[in-house]
């Protein structure tokens, strides 16, 4: 008897086939050198232009012949702290991370990275190479600094300074002398910013905008620079106090603001600014944007693709008073004031390398390492045709010379490089704490808030502050909670788990069995202990765990502290609008996508029921989409849904459609607050192929006879529909809405892919979805404590909703045998 | 009355008397009398157009602009008032309960719709309205195509067999207008992943076509490129110093060592043409065709003239923008192998990602298919005190997210120190997983009994009995099993970001997303990658179709 194989012989060889080709892969082998010590730098990507940076990387393998070194961007170092924190938690860290300077507290606070001041303290006399305080500036050094301990080498200083377009003063220049305006010199002060803007901003009929004058955050400045500008502070001295809705700042916010609204609005800016594109298309460059501030690293991209603007670089403008020195500013030394900001190079704790790495670090920032990055930089660059103009450096000797050994060969340039490094002296830096990361956030937000006029600017910045605040007062009374030695919770889990199984072994004992049964018994047991095995391990274990968690603060680098429900509180406390918000889009994204999905599914399967030709055909055609891996899959629809019509296919055929017939101008789908969701659902409905199959599947399953009965006794296609078809089909769907609901509310990996690089989840949050909550918190900013509370609210909702849905099933879902 | 609301008014007319019409015609040919229908067709549409701005010759149309949410929700409104009009109307008194009551519901759903509206401050309702612009063939064509449904129509009227055509025919458009709208993201993925960079997002609107630059060979005398050997590898490089018989030179080619330097005798160094663009432009204020000699440093392009002949071989500086390039249609295939180059070397031109996913999935669908049908077996088969308990804590896991258990089986994987390594990722399917063992367990309870018991004269035990026996014959529940376990472990994601660092062990899935992260700026190789780590999945798929096809009809067991 041929028990394997038959007519599923094919299938087995393909899995044979599988294996076999197992080997056969496995002789691709990574490319490590065997023999070579390895170190690790995460946060820099290797593309075609980072010649530089592969420049510095062969120098130092050269003069160290037994390292290796890997250079891979992990998405680290920046916005996204989730990679960095698992690996640095899990044990298995990089030796080097290039590290935002703003956010580097955070890190340092929770003991994520090595002080290095033991390593600077040894070399410093015997080492030229060595950073010392000394060799850079003062800002960007004291940035890497947290409670007096040095915890990174600054790389890059980046600043920020006005563009304008001389071209559009040029021809504007009547209109500009009418309104008592100089079109020579871009403007100084805030006011005078205002004057301009207002002149040089033109509206279409329809009030939308064909050029602005001055859009305050298009470009690179947020809302730090200005509140800088105003002697803002965001912490006190002794940083225990956020003091961001102070009223300097407030004046900054509100100073962003009426820009926005000579501009009709920030929609209205932000709508404008999304049919700029990139590089060549910049709004900056193409003349629809006539002031901007912007960060020394554009010079490279303008030089490259607009060359031949007339363009010039001027100290951003400042307050009035701080302008002319009176009010609350007469004493103060300088005029203008911008902010500075950039990389510094940090060893995590647990670096398997910490000798080669600091090695790397002390090479790669001195001058000798600088000078052979601007080298390879400049040479690459030119022998593609491209001109180049350096980012500057924190490093004093170093950004001197990128102003004379490396100056950028037109005269208009090195002019504007010039302004941006006499400004680093009185750029201003983030003030390094260990709430940076959520300052940020809380910064972004308030401004967002303000600017689309949600909120006046002083609640918002009240709203924000309130936030860093709690997390500020939290880490400050975290003493008052005990602290719990997690062998305790594990010792009493390991006495619950003996003393479950000593009763289990009691209640067997007192079955009667014969010695067959026993024997039997034995072998049940047996081959039932491996899901036994993974259920305690995997699924009960944690379980308990998290529950166990979830009333406990616990980052995982220190133990745990006992908080009781503090957790639940905050989910209806403080973090309440977050938190409602990801349970509602969930909702939306459940209960509009989940039936679209089904019914998109089910009128293409009635469709292929008709017994029509070519059935198998468009089944494959129809079913293709649902087998696209998800990350795949949103790669493909961010870009299908590209809202510039010169990208996006949906909104290219929107604009030569919808446009002209209806005048409504295309949505930014992911990009706009109001259609991320429905963008994420579409995609939704391109997958309705495997729902599609299932139907099909019921729809054999119809008995016939049910339909020749009824036609014989009259009946019309509509009727046999509704009175066979759905019922016979009401089990597939329930089994449909249950699955299908239980997947949208733990949506996660396609929300990941998809979403634009902000400091929310889509904007304003309107992707935000529980699980995505609940890993934020927990692998982003490690609150194991809040995200195992946040696991069991997920929990308990969908529950709830299968229980419900269990409970109405009976009176709509037909089964052919009564239960 | 305001200009809008006639301009509604005129279109919902103009809508309805055209339909009016179209019946009407179709009832007259079918000889019926439907002359007031005609009648109030054409009254609907002279007063319909009345109400619409003159001199436009279009299709009217209207637009209410909502999203989802309030689409759903204007449905379940619809849907409720025709339910409570129909119970209205009943005779029946257990419909009418029935209906007052789903019509209720809907209402409610539409509350709860609207509620959510409400909870999207960006959300906005407008009414659009505006026109088709229509020319007078347009005008025509379309009168046509509806006299020729109208006449398909009658013409099925006249018997059963023609009816069924007709049927068979409009489901074929409609299905077919399915598919391409299913296929256009593929589609479009190919294109893009064919496309040159500078077609990404032109500034004269979407480029659907991809297009090449035209090239010619062309020994540049001021920087002539030439072959050599470097490690072992055939590269082509640019010479930056000479100095006697040594020379450094600049590697060109591949894309991957490009920009690196090293020195080589002058005498292995072999001159080969570069290729250099077609383009044409206007010098001495005629049009002519050329080649880009160099581009320089100021972004400003050397262009040596090839045509017309009393031009040729005369060079001129242009700017960037008076120089236009000649293109083609063509693909680029180059995306594909850039694509490759441009990934971390650990990763072996991708080679690394596929084996990463192929351990994965291989493990989880040998895991998966022999702890599940171990377990299944002893579920269905054998007896011991304590099964049914067991069972019912195994069915209550089946409806547990993962969310649940995702943080502490990380602090596990952790002290496990089975971070940064593929474990994670396999291991737990060989612990079995409760769906699969509940479906494998109603196959098992479905194979008689008597071949079992046949087994165990024989002399088979448990092991014996279920290998030889019982597995061979659940293979198309295997099969089905096989399949799903492999989409899943093909496409898991979220395991892979929190477990992996580092790229010798990061799966495809995983390496899509780090490439799009770090690959935005160029979408040409982004889309490249995409089409490779898709192609294995697609090719599966055909391979095996009616495993997928079966698998689906098996889950659908699960509702039953």
């Amino acid at each position: 008897m041929r028990l394997w194989g038959g007519t599923h012989g094919r299938l087995t060889a393909t899995a044979l086939a599988a294996l076999a080709a197992l080997p056969c892969i496995s002789l691709a082998s990574p490319i490590i050198e065997k023999g070579k010590r390895q170190l690790v730098i995460w946060g820099v990507t290797l593309g075609p232009d980072t010649k530089g940076l592969e420049a510095v990387v062969h120098a130092f393998e050269a003069a160290n012949p037994d390292v290796h070194v890997r250079v891979l961007s992990m998405g680290a170092g920046g916005m996204n702290p989730q990679k960095q924190m698992t690996a640095i938690v899990g044990g298995s860290p990089p030796d080097i991370i290039q590290q935002d300077r703003f956010s580097m507290a955070d890190w340092a606070s929770r003991g994520a990275f090595l002080p290095l001041d033991d390593l600077i303290a040894r070399d410093r006399n015997t080492d030229s190479d060595c950073p010392t305080p000394e060799k850079f500036y003062p800002a960007a050094w004291a940035e890497a600094v947290y409670e007096g301990k040095v915890y990174g080498i600054p790389d890059g200083a980046d600043n920020r300074a006005l563009y304008w377009n001389r071209e559009i003063f040029r021809a504007k220049a009547a209109e500009l002398r009418a309104a008592g305006l100089n079109p020579d010199r871009p403007p100084r002060t805030w006011s005078e910013v205002k004057a301009y803007n207002k002149v040089l901003t033109e509206f279409k009929p329809d009030g939308t905008l064909m050029q602005a004058g001055f859009m305050p955050n298009f470009g690179n400045s947020w809302f730090y620079m200005f509140a800088f500008q105003n002697n803002a502070k965001f912490m006190s001295d002794d940083g225990k106090h956020c003091t961001l809705d102070s009223p300097p700042a407030e004046e900054a916010l509100q100073f962003m603001l009426d820009c926005y609204e000579q501009l009709g609005g920030y929609e209205n800016a932000r709508a404008f600014e999304a049919g700029f594109g990139v590089r060549q298309l910049d709004g900056f460059y193409g003349g629809r944007v006539a002031m901007k501030i912007d960060g020394d690293w554009s010079l490279n991209n303008l030089a490259r693709y607009a060359p031949t603007m007339d363009v010039a670089v001027a100290p951003p403008p400042v307050p009035d008073d701080r302008f002319y020195h009176r009010g609350l500013f007469t004493n103060e030394k300088d005029t203008f004031i911008t902010w500075m900001g950039g990389f510094c190079q940090v060893i995590p704790r647990g670096a398997r390398n910490v000798e080669d790495a600091w090695r790397y670090i002390k090479f790669a920032l001195s001058l000798k390492g600088k000078t052979i990055k601007l080298d390879a930089d400049r040479r690459w660059q030119i022998s593609r045709g491209h001109p180049y103009i350096s980012g500057q450096m924190a490093n004093l000797e170093a950004n001197r010379m990128i102003l004379n050994r490396y100056a950028p060969a037109d005269e208009k340039f090195r002019k504007s490089l010039e302004v941006h490094v006499s400004l680093m002296q009185v750029s201003r830096v983030r003030p390094p704490t260990f709430v940076g990361q959520l300052l940020w956030d809380q910064h972004v937000e308030a401004m967002d808030k303000t600017l689309r006029r949600q909120m006046s600017a002083k609640a918002a910045l009240q709203a924000g502050q309130a936030v860093v605040q709690r997390e500020l007062d939290a880490f400050y009374s975290q003493d008052k909670y005990p602290q719990i030695d997690l062998r305790v919770p594990i010792a009493i889990f390991a006495l619950l788990g003996l003393a479950g199984a000593g009763v289990l072994n009691l209640l067997y004992r007192r079955h009667k069995l014969g010695r067959l049964s026993r024997h039997e018994a034995r072998w049940g047991y047996a081959l039932v202990s491996p899901w036994v095995f993974g259920f305690a391990v995997l699924t009960l274990g944690p379980m308990l765990m998290s529950l166990f968690f979830s009333f406990t603060r616990y980052n995982v680098l220190s133990p745990p502290r006992w908080v009781g429900v503090q957790n639940y509180a905050e989910m209806v406390g403080a973090d309440r609008a977050t938190f409602l918000k990801a349970f509602s889009n969930a909702l939306y994204f459940a209960g509009i996508g989940v039936p679209l999905s089904l019914i998109t599914g089910l009128g293409i399967a009635l469709l292929l029921n008709t017994g029509v030709r070519g059935m198998r055909f468009y089944r494959t055609f129809f079913y293709m989409p649902s087998i696209v891996p998800a990350t795949a899959s949103a790669v493909l629809w961010a870009w299908l849904l590209a809202p510039d019509a010169s990208k996006g296919l949906l909104n290219a055929a929107w604009s030569h459609t919808i446009q002209p017939w209806l005048g409504a101008s295309a949505p930014g789908w992911v990009t706009s607050e109001a259609w991320a969701k429905d963008s994420l659902i579409m995609m939704g409905v391109w997958g309705a192929g495997s729902g599609m199959l299932l139907w099909l599947a019921g729809l054999k399953g119809v008995p016939t006879q049910l339909y020749e009965a009824s036609a014989i006794d009259g009946a019309t296609p509509k009727q046999q529909f509704w009175r066979i078809t759905m019922p016979q089909l009401s089990p597939v769907i329930f089994f449909n809405l249950v699955v299908g609901l239980v997947g949208a509310m733990q949506e996660f990996d396609r929300v990941y892919v998809m979403k634009p690089d902000e400091g929310t989840v889509g904007p304003g949050d309107s992707l935000l979805m529980p699980v995505y909550h609940l890993f934020n918190n927990g692998f982003a900013f490690f609150r194991m404590g809040y995200a195992s509370a946040i696991a069991w609210i997920i929990f308990f909702v969908i529950l709830a909703l299968t229980v419900f849905q269990f409970w109405i099933a009976p009176r709509w879902v037909h089964y052919e045998v009564e239960r | 009355m305001n200009s809008a609301g006639a301009y509604a008014i005129g279109t919902l007319l103009v809508w309805l008397g055209a339909v009016l019409v179209a019946r009407g015609i179709y009832q007259i040919l079918q000889r019926k009398m439907a002359l007031v229908g005609l009648i109030a067709g054409g009254v609907a549409l002279v007063a319909g157009s009345m109400l619409l701005p003159k001199g436009k010759t279009q299709i009217p149309l209207l637009w209410p602009v909502m999203p989802f949410v309030l689409w759903a929700g204007l449905g379940c409104i619809l849907y409720g008032m025709g339910q409570l009009l129909a119970a209205a109307l009943d005779p029946n008194g257990r419909v009418r309960g029935e209906r007052y009551r789903s019509g209720t519901l809907a209402f409610g759903g539409a509350v709860l719709l609207g509620l959510l509206f409400r909870a999207t401050p960006d959300a906005t309702v407008a009414l659009l309205e505006g026109g088709i612009p229509l020319s007078l063939s347009g005008l025509v064509g379309l009168g046509a195509l509806a006299m020729a449904a109208i006449l398909a129509m009658v013409w099925a009227q006249a018997s059963l067999e023609r009816h069924r055509i007709l049927k068979r025919v409009a489901t074929h458009v409609t299905l077919l207008a399915g598919s391409v709208v299913f296929g256009i993201p593929f589609l479009w993925l190919l294109l893009t992943s064919f496309k040159q960079e500078r077609d990404m997002a032109s500034p004269d609107g979407i480029v659907l076509v991809p297009h090449v630059d035209v090239t010619v060979p062309f020994r540049n005398p001021k920087q002539p490129l030439y072959e050599t050997l470097h490690d072992g590898e055939t590269v082509e490089v640019n010479v930056l110093e000479t100095s006697g018989d040594r020379v450094t030179v600049d590697i060109q080619k591949p894309m991957g060592l490009r920009g690196q330097t090293f020195e080589a005798d002058k005498s292995g160094l072999k001159e080969i043409p570069t290729q250099a663009a077609v383009v044409t432009a206007v010098m001495e204020g005629k049009p002519i065709r050329g080649i880009v000699v160099e581009d320089m440093e100021d972004g400003h392009r050397l262009v040596q003239a090839t045509s017309p002949p009393e031009l040729k071989g005369k060079e001129a500086v242009f700017s960037p923008s008076d120089v236009q390039p000649v293109t083609r249609i063509g693909l680029r295939w180059a995306n594909y192998t850039e694509a490759l180059d441009f990934l971390p070397p650990e990763a072996d031109r991708g080679l690394v990602y596929l084996r990463n996913t192929l351990v994965i999935v291989v493990l989880n669908v040998i895991g998966t298919i022999l702890a599940s049908a171990i377990v299944a077996y002893a579920f269905a088969r054998l007896r011991f005190p304590g099964k049914n308990g067991l069972f019912a804590v195994l069915l209550a896991t089946m409806m547990l997210p993962g969310a649940v258990t995702l943080l502490p089986q990380f602090l596990i994987f952790r002290g496990l120190g089975w971070t940064d390594s593929l474990l994670p990722l396999w291991v737990p399917a060989f612990f079995g997983s409760a769906f699969n063992i509940f479906l494998l367990r109603q196959f098992f309870l479905n194979v008689p009994m008597e071949l079992e018991d046949a087994a165990k004269i024989d002399g088979c035990g448990y092991l014996k009995s279920f290998w030889a026996v019982m597995l061979p014959q659940v293979k198309p529940a295997l099969a089905v099993i096989a399949i799903w376990t492999f989409l899943g472990s093909w496409n898991s994601f979220m395991a892979p970001l929190i477990y992996v660092n580092s790229p010798e062990h990061m799966p495809i899935s995983y390496a899509v997303q780090m490439y799009s992260s770090d690959r935005s700026g160029e979408p040409g190789l982004l889309m490249a990658f995409v089409t490779m780590s898709i192609l294995p999945v697609l090719l599966l798929f055909f391979f095996a179709q009616r495993y997928f096809v079966e698998g689906v009809t098996l889950s659908g067991i699960g509702g039953r």
